[in-house]
């Protein structure tokens, strides 16, 4: 029972109370970057998800024999493998999402999320919770992603598509470009912060 | 005590060793599954842009490459990839080098010897700056140009602003597509 419990805590604490990208604030770059649209959202969420689920599962299976000196180069190797194999996969199956999110794919190499897990759970715990921790942390970075996919690009385009299929669309009306740009991520980002924080302030009042 | 710490190092080193060596292993296999797709899917992405460079070419099944033109083509201008052919007229495949790297460009030429089109194939050229001598407003210009014309810029064509290089890359794109034209017709 206390097993159980405690895997579902490893899985669903990524999702709000170690949120990778609202609490810990780690790999914002490229999340500020690709959110403009949904569909990159999905594309580099599960990308950067499987990257993070496979280190995380070697790693913590190899943890024995990794010497404490060299661990970092280890670990590096390892995520730059899988993505790499994630880079090239996508430029085989998926050629058009490749081409939107670009240098985004090879730079999973160096998203502070992956590495942090690596070196801050996966290194230290079990495969099974490691497994888990990935899951659950790329299922809260993926979460954000299409969060902030949806906003920015319902603002910023006035309708979201998905797949070459319009979803949502709000009729006519002209939408302000600044949310599909630069600035636009900064206050979408800065907006989700504040209204979790509420949320968090409202439950230790509780 | 020394003899315990170089065998440390060689521990570490063989450690280092062996899991770049399975690293290595699970890339070259995801190569070679990889490499024929890829492979595949740049020739479409090619085959997609030699058709959007000629007007009235609805689709890549339409055109044909030359081979035996394409030698022909490359010995006037080197920069010539390859060669497509439809009744409409010719699409050159051209590669320089850009600014960030290489950009491959498909100029298409009408049978009067005059570019019908310009698609971008590939490029790395910096967004928002290098990228702005490749959309299609600026590529438009040169349309109706010819082998006569010299197409240097600040003369007969402008650069953009802030993409100079990008601009100077294109100009010699086309006119190395145009010089092939003339000496192959």
């Amino acid at each position: 029972m206390d097993e159980n419990t405690s895997g579902w805590h490893e899985f669903s604490k990524g999702f709000i109370i170690e949120n990778p990208l609202m609490v810990l604030m780690v790999g914002l770059c490229a999340t500020l970057a690709v959110s403009n649209r949904m569909e990159n959202g999905i594309f580099l969420g599960l990308a950067a998800t499987f990257v993070l689920v496979c280190s995380n599962v070697i790693i913590s299976s190899i943890r024995g024999f990794i010497p404490d000196q060299i661990r970092i180069p280890i670990f590096i190797v390892i995520i730059a493998s899988f993505v790499t194999i994630v880079d090239l996969s996508m430029k085989a199956y998926f050629p058009a999402a490749y081409a939107t999110l670009g240098v985004w794919i090879p730079l999973i190499v160096v998203n502070c999320i992956i590495l942090a897990r690596a070196e801050g759970f996966a290194y230290k715990n079990t495969v099974w919770h490691s497994f888990l921790d990935g899951l659950g942390m790329g299922a809260g970075y993926i979460g954000v992603l299409l969060i902030m996919g949806f906003i920015r690009e319902l603002l910023g385009t006035g309708k979201i598509v998905l797949f070459d299929k319009t979803i949502i669309s709000l009729g006519p009306f002209n939408p302000p470009s600044i949310f599909i740009l630069f600035p636009g991520a900064f206050l979408t980002f800065g907006c989700l912060l504040a209204l979790l924080n509420r949320y968090k302030m409202r439950k230790s009042n509780e | 005590m020394k003899r315990l710490r170089e065998n440390e190092t060689v521990r570490l080193g063989v450690t280092l060793m062996v899991v770049g060596l399975v690293a290595a292993l699970g890339l070259g296999l995801t190569y070679t599954v990889t490499r024929k797709k890829i492979a595949e899917q740049d020739r479409m992405a090619e085959a997609e842009a030699a058709a959007d460079a000629l007007p009235g070419v609805e689709s890549p099944s339409e055109l044909k490459e030359d081979k035996s033109l394409t030698t022909a083509a490359r010995k006037q201008s080197p920069a010539v990839q390859k060669v497509f052919t439809n009744p409409l007229g010719r699409i050159y495949v051209v590669r320089t080098k850009g600014y960030g790297g290489p950009l491959t460009l498909a100029v298409g030429i009408g049978p009067d010897g005059e570019v019908k089109g310009i698609a971008v194939v590939e490029s790395r050229e910096t967004v928002g700056v290098g990228s702005k001598a490749l959309e299609p407003g600026n590529l438009e210009k040169y349309e109706g140009k010819k082998a006569k014309d010299e197409l240097a810029i600040g003369k007969d064509v402008q650069a953009i602003t802030g993409a100079t290089i990008t601009s100077k890359a294109v100009a010699a794109q086309v006119k190395a597509a145009l010089e092939a034209d003339r000496t192959t017709r």
